[in-house]
Parts: structure tokens; C-alpha cells; sequence
């Protein structure tokens, strides 16, 4: 479960105090698909950073199981990005002189796993997503954008986190992968029980998730939810 | 894939840049390496020269020198007082004889020419007769010299030189040391071990033994006396191979002269204490009963430049080396700017900040590997070049500076107005060869590795203070 307590992110741009996430506060059960929708610049990503750890928030805390994040020193924030979240970011942030399985394999290599498991892993994860056999040991700069941001999904995946945090996860790929991949973490958040916020400007990728914010001005509103049976997300 | 085999990808990753990377670590890495070599073949030479002839002085009688001059020999006493004086660690006394062909030596008396017995006035008991032919021909200079000493003869009477055959010298000594006080280089054959007793056992130059087909084991005679060839030693020069060693009893045994000694070689503990030993033999000998020098003086010149070149090679060594880890910190540091990005995502997947300094450490390792290879194949080639420049050049300076020093006052004992000052010293300079030895060049390599891995250890460092959210710059 994770819960959010009153997060404030500000930054200041001169004399001004830009304030892209104020005062948001929200609940998730383990195991939901929520999206949140909102304009550019509307604080989606900032607010993704505070709830993954990569950055700290104002004021406001995250809690994770009931541990705040705001207590916790860097190092177990490191093992709690390696171990609970799974990143999928809007530009994919591969490394590009590594291999499409050589990616997928880093978070496992950070977390202690033997090589030949992760190995083995990282190519199931690679099927699972769709991209070719063939491209698994292609580096990552002679990959499409739509087959990069699969790698992306694949290694957000390796460790098997609780909480996925995904933005814009089908902006780059075709209709019909985006629909796999939508099946894909609507698949996760049902069987494996993992949390997924997805950050997205797609209209239908919204309205198949479980719960539904909107972010406006740093403030986070939800909209109605809906049965994923009723939004026609797959079974 | 392993934080190592990342971080070999890593570095390979601007082939062009790795390449001019690789190219000036090589160079300073090179420049290093050459530097230490030359310090090191230096330092070896400096040791050598202190422990040769850096710290020997020559005792003579007062007024003579070899065969030539006059005054009173030399005696056993003298050398126990010699001996006794403070920082002298040993006093090998030496008796020098003069060999002529019998043969040679039967034509002279029969042509009434100067040089057998009594030719040489008060030396003429350490002039005695033996079976081996000189392996110096007489030449313009020898049948000169004896046209000069034949206008002084016994015989009194000028007459024209005949055929001449030149003498061949033979030095009894008390140790295994030529007369300058160096250990003899055998290249056959054995010592005459116990030098302080009457042997019939001889060493002999190499080409005198050519000259009369000696061999080890071969005999000849002095004086109707049987030797027999104990070694052949190589003295480097024409003049210094027609000569022979026996030991000094036997010598003095010889020349019928027990107990007198032509020279004293004495050494002393360290060049530092050169000068005051000098000063005190000569006080404990006395002025009008010996003549104490330091034959070798100027190599003092010598030792004190190549100490020099020593300093220069070891403070350009640190300098290089400095570079070369200055070279290291910068290309970290901007590959670390220019990556801050990608930390940002390692940072942002899990990987602890160790992980990520380790991988810019192992980078920056690579790098010098490469630059360290390519480097020891400089250092391999240019090591003997440096080395001699800078011994040149030191050299130079020493002699413009000696020169300079020594205008308007005395000569300079045994050279010549005008003369290198630095004499024989010179030949020992230039004589320094700087060999890239496989454990010089690794302990260069060693502290190149050591330099690099502190140049490399600030940007990896500089990595912990990335923070993760540097992943979302620019989205």
C-alpha cells in the first residue's frame, strides 16, 4: 500500500516559488492500476519522482507499507528504488552502449542475483514485452523508439517491484503494442499484485485503469473510478 | 554484464576520444617511466663509481711516481700507519717492477744501449729480466722516449738507439685491485688467493697473454723464475693489458726489496670523508714522505653531476607522474559531467553510489592500462635518449662550471691546460646506460596505477553528489 500525506514539492525560479506538486494526498491499495492525466508542465513527473524516491518533497511524506520515505537515509532509499519500484520514464533513460538484455539485466546486478538467473530473466521479461529474439543482444542506439521503450518496460520489471511508476509507457509504440503492453500491467497489477501509477496523456490508456487523478496546477484531483470490466480493460 | 566489463565498454565508448586519451597518457606515462629508468640506471652508476674508485687515494713516495721522480720508497710501516688512520677502511700496498725481454734486454747490453740493468739509475732493482715479449710495439713514442733516456745512460755516452722492445709492467699487489684501487675484471682463470704471500701463481692482461700464447696454466718466467698464468684479466686499455700482477711479497721478493712498497691505494669509507682523510694521511705520513692525491678526483665532479641527473630524473619522474594523474582527474571529471545523466538513471534503478565510483575508478584503470602499455614501449625506446641528454647536458654544465671555477689557479693534478676537467669522469658519464628493466618499467607502472587510481577516485567521488532526480533533466 502506499500513501501519500500532504506533498508539497517547491522550486524557485528567481523571485518567484514555483509549487508543481501542493498539497496532494492520495491512497493506493496494493495491487491497483491508477493513472494520473494532466497538461505539460501540470507537476506529473514531479510528483512520480517523489513517490519513486528520486527526489525529496518539501514538505509531506510517502509511505510505502507504512515506512515513511522521509525518514529514511540515502542508502535505503537506494534499496528501496532497487528492490519496491520499477521506473519507466517518458525518454526510456537506457544506456545506449549496452545491450536491449544487458539493460534489463542492471537492476537484477544491482540486486545481488547471479548471473545466468538474471540473464535467463532478462530474456523472459524481453519476450513478455514483444520485442524480438534477434534484438535482445542489440545495443540499445540500434533499436526503434517504439522497441526502446519495451526494453524500458522489460528492466522497470526485473526486480519485480510493488510499485510501478510509468510515464507515458505507450506514447512511443504502435497501436498494437501499446495495447499489449497495456494488458501487460493490467496483467501485473491483477496477478502479481503490483501497484502501477501510470502518468499519461491517453485518454483510453486512462480510462482503463482502476482509479483515475487529474493534476492541475500541482493539486491532484480524482476522478470517478471505474471497474476495469466496465472500461473494457482486459480481463 | 559485470562493472567491469561495463567499464571496458565505457572506455571504448568515443573511440576517437579513448584514442587521444590513450595518446597522451602514453606520453606522460612514457615520459615517466623514461624518467624513472634513467634515475635508476644513474643511481646504479653513482653506487658503482662510490664503490669503486670514488673513494680511493694513491699514496707515492715524496717526489717520485712510478718510475719516474725521487725521494725514499715507501715501507710497511708506513702502510701500518695508513692504515691506522681515521675513516681509512683498507691500505693495499703495491710494488711495481719493470720487465724486459732477457732476450731484448742481452741485444741492448751488447750494443751499449741504455736500457738493461743500471739504464735507470735508482730504479734499477725493480727492473728485471723475463721470457715475455711486450704485446706494445716500440712505435715512434717508444723508440723516441728511448733515444731521450739514451742521452742520460749510464754509459754516459750518446749513442744510436737500436731496435728497441718496450717493457712489460708487472705490480705486486696486496688484494684483488688494479692500481687505481678497482677490483680486477677476470675474464679466465682464478685470483692468486692469498696475496699477502709469495706465489709463483701470475695474472696477466689479455693480450700479453695473446701476444706470447698464455693461456690459464701456461708458465713463463721473471727473473729465470717459473709463473705460472692464474688468470687473464681485461683492463680495457692496450697500454693496461701489457701488464701483469703477482702478488706483492713475490714482487718484492723480485726486486730483492722486502718491505718497500712503490704505491699505497687507500680507500676510504665514503666520499663525504674524502677530503678529511686526505688531509690526515698526509699529516700522519708527513709532507717529505709522502705524497698523498686523489687520483681519481675528478670523479667526485663526476658523481656530483650524475647526482644531479639523478634529482632532475626523479623530480621529472614525480612530475610525469603528476601529469599523468592530473590527465586522469580531468578526463574523470568531464566524463562525469558528461554522464551525469546516465548516473542519474543507474542511481535512479538501485545501484549503490560504491557500484557507480567503482565503475568510473575501473574506467579510469583501462584507460591507463592502455596508456601504460603504449607508454613502457616509449619509455623502452626513448629511456637510453633522455638518459644520455640529460647527462649531456649536466655534463657540460659541470665542465663550463669547473672551467670556470678553476681559472687563474692551480692545474689540475695529471691533466692537462685546456683538458676536460672532468678527465676520465667523462667516459664514466657517458658510460651510464639506461635499460628499460622489466622491474623498473613494473615499478613505474606501479606507481602510475597508484597515481591513477587517486586521480580517479576525486570524480568517482563526485558521482555519490549526483542525485537520481538528474534523470528526469530534460524531460
Amino acid at each position: 500500500m502506499i500513501e501519500v500525506k500532504n506533498l508539497v514539492r517547491t522550486f524557485k525560479s528567481g523571485d518567484r516559488t514555483i509549487k508543481p506538486v501542493n498539497d496532494v494526498s492520495f491512497m493506493l491499495e496494493q495491487g491497483t492500476l491508477a493513472s494520473i492525466v494532466g497538461k505539460s508542465g501540470s507537476g506529473k513527473s514531479t510528483l512520480l519522482s517523489l513517490l519513486g524516491a528520486l527526489d525529496k518533497p518539501t514538505s509531506g511524506d510517502v509511505l510505502v507499507n507504512g515506512v515513511s520515505l522521509a525518514g529514511l537515509p540515502d542508502g535505503k532509499l537506494t534499496e528501496y528504488r532497487r528492490r519496491d519500484i520499477g521506473f519507466v520514464f517518458q525518454q526510456f533513460n537506457l544506456i545506449p552502449n549496452l545491450s536491449a538484455v544487458d539493460n534489463v539485466m542492471l537492476p537484477m546486478e544491482f540486486a545481488g542475483i547471479r548471473k545466468a538467473a538474471r540473464l535467463e530473466r532478462a530474456r523472459e521479461l524481453l519476450e513478455q514485452v514483444q520485442l524480438d529474439p534477434d534484438k535482445h543482444g542489440r545495443r540499445i542506439n540500434r533499436l526503434s523508439g517504439g522497441e526502446q521503450q519495451r526494453v524500458a518496460i522489460a528492466r522497470a520489471l526485473a526486480n519485480s517491484p510493488k510499485l510501478i511508476l510509468a510515464d507515458e509507457p505507450t506514447g512511443n509504440l504502435d497501436e498494437q503494442t501499446g495495447e499489449h503492453i497495456i494488458e501487460l500491467l493490467s496483467s501485473l497489477s491483477r496477478d502479481h499484485n503490483t501497484t502501477i501509477l501510470v502518468v499519461t496523456h491517453d485518454r483510453s490508456l486512462a480510462n482503463k485503469t482502476d482509479r483515475r487523478f487529474r493534476l492541475q496546477q500541482g493539486r491532484l484531483t480524482e476522478e470517478a473510478a471505474r471497474s476495469r470490466a466496465a472500461a473494457g480493460a482486459p480481463a | 554484464m559485470s562493472v567491469l566489463a561495463r567499464s571496458i565498454g565505457n572506455a571504448f565508448r568515443n573511440k576517437v576520444r579513448t584514442a587521444a586519451v590513450v595518446a597522451v597518457l602514453a606520453v606522460a606515462i612514457g615520459l615517466a617511466l623514461a624518467m624513472l629508468v634513467a634515475n635508476q640506471a644513474v643511481a646504479g652508476k653513482v653506487a658503482e663509481l662510490n664503490a669503486s674508485v670514488g673513494t680511493v687515494l694513491t699514496v707515492n713516495p715524496a717526489g717520485g711516481q712510478g718510475f719516474e721522480g725521487g725521494g725514499e720508497p715507501l715501507t710497511a710501516e708506513q702502510a701500518a700507519t695508513a692504515a691506522a688512520v681515521p675513516d681509512v677502511s683498507t691500505v693495499v700496498g703495491t710494488k711495481a717492477l719493470r720487465l724486459r725481454n732477457a732476450a731484448a734486454a742481452a741485444v741492448d747490453a751488447g750494443a751499449g744501449g741504455p736500457g738493461g740493468q743500471g739504464g735507470q739509475g735508482s730504479q734499477s732493482a725493480t727492473t728485471v729480466t723475463t721470457s715475455l715479449t711486450a704485446a706494445v710495439d716500440a712505435g715512434t713514442l717508444g723508440t723516441r722516449n728511448q733515444a731521450a733516456e739514451g742521452t742520460t745512460g749510464a754509459t754516459g755516452t750518446a749513442t744510436a738507439a737500436p731496435a728497441f722492445s718496450v717493457p712489460v709492467t708487472a705490480t705486486g699487489i696486496g688484494a684483488e685491485v688494479d692500481t687505481t684501487g678497482k677490483a680486477l675484471e677476470l675474464t679466465q682463470g682464478t685470483g692468486l688467493g692469498d696475496y699477502t704471500v709469495v706465489s709463483t701463481g701470475a695474472l696477466l692482461g689479455t693480450t700479453l697473454a695473446e701476444k706470447n700464447d698464455l693461456t690459464v696454466g701456461s708458465t713463463f718466467t721473471v727473473k729465470d723464475q717459473s709463473f705460472t698464468v692464474a688468470g687473464l684479466f681485461d683492463a680495457g686499455t692496450a697500454f693496461g693489458n701489457n701488464a701483469l700482477y703477482l702478488t706483492l711479497p713475490t714482487a718484492q721478493t723480485l726486486a730483492e726489496l722486502p718491505g718497500e712498497l712503490s704505491t699505497m691505494i687507500v680507500t676510504v669509507n665514503s666520499l663525504e670523508n674524502v677530503d678529511a682523510a686526505k688531509t690526515a694521511l698526509q699529516a700522519a705520513l708527513g709532507t717529505d714522505a709522502a705524497d698523498v692525491s686523489q687520483g681519481e678526483r675528478n670523479l667526485e665532479t663526476a658523481v656530483s653531476s650524475l647526482g644531479s641527473v639523478k634529482n632532475i630524473s626523479f623530480i621529472a619522474f614525480v612530475a610525469a607522474l603528476a601529469t599523468a594523474g592530473l590527465i586522469i582527474l580531468l578526463i574523470m571529471v568531464m566524463l562525469v559531467r558528461e554522464r551525469r545523466r546516465e548516473i542519474g538513471v543507474l542511481k535512479a534503478i538501485g545501484a549503490p553510489n560504491r557500484t557507480i565510483g567503482l565503475q568510473f575508478v575501473l574506467e579510469a584503470l583501462v584507460l591507463v592500462a592502455l596508456g601504460s602499455v603504449v607508454g613502457a614501449a616509449v619509455a623502452s625506446f626513448a629511456s637510453g635518449g633522455i638518459a644520455s641528454a640529460l647527462i649531456s647536458s649536466n655534463t657540460a654544465t659541470a665542465t663550463v662550471t669547473t672551467m670556470a671555477g678553476q681559472r687563474g689557479g692551480p692545474g689540475i693534478p695529471g691533466g692537462m691546460p685546456g683538458a676536460n676537467p672532468l678527465g676520465g669522469a667523462s667516459q664514466l658519464l657517458t658510460s651510464v646506460t639506461a635499460s628499460a628493466s622489466p622491474g623498473v618499467i613494473a615499478a613505474g607502472i606501479t606507481a602510475v596505477f597508484g597515481v591513477a587510481v587517486i586521480g580517479a577516485l576525486v570524480p568517482a567521488l563526485l558521482t555519490a553528489r549526483i542525485r537520481p532526480i538528474e534523470v528526469l533533466r530534460g524531460e
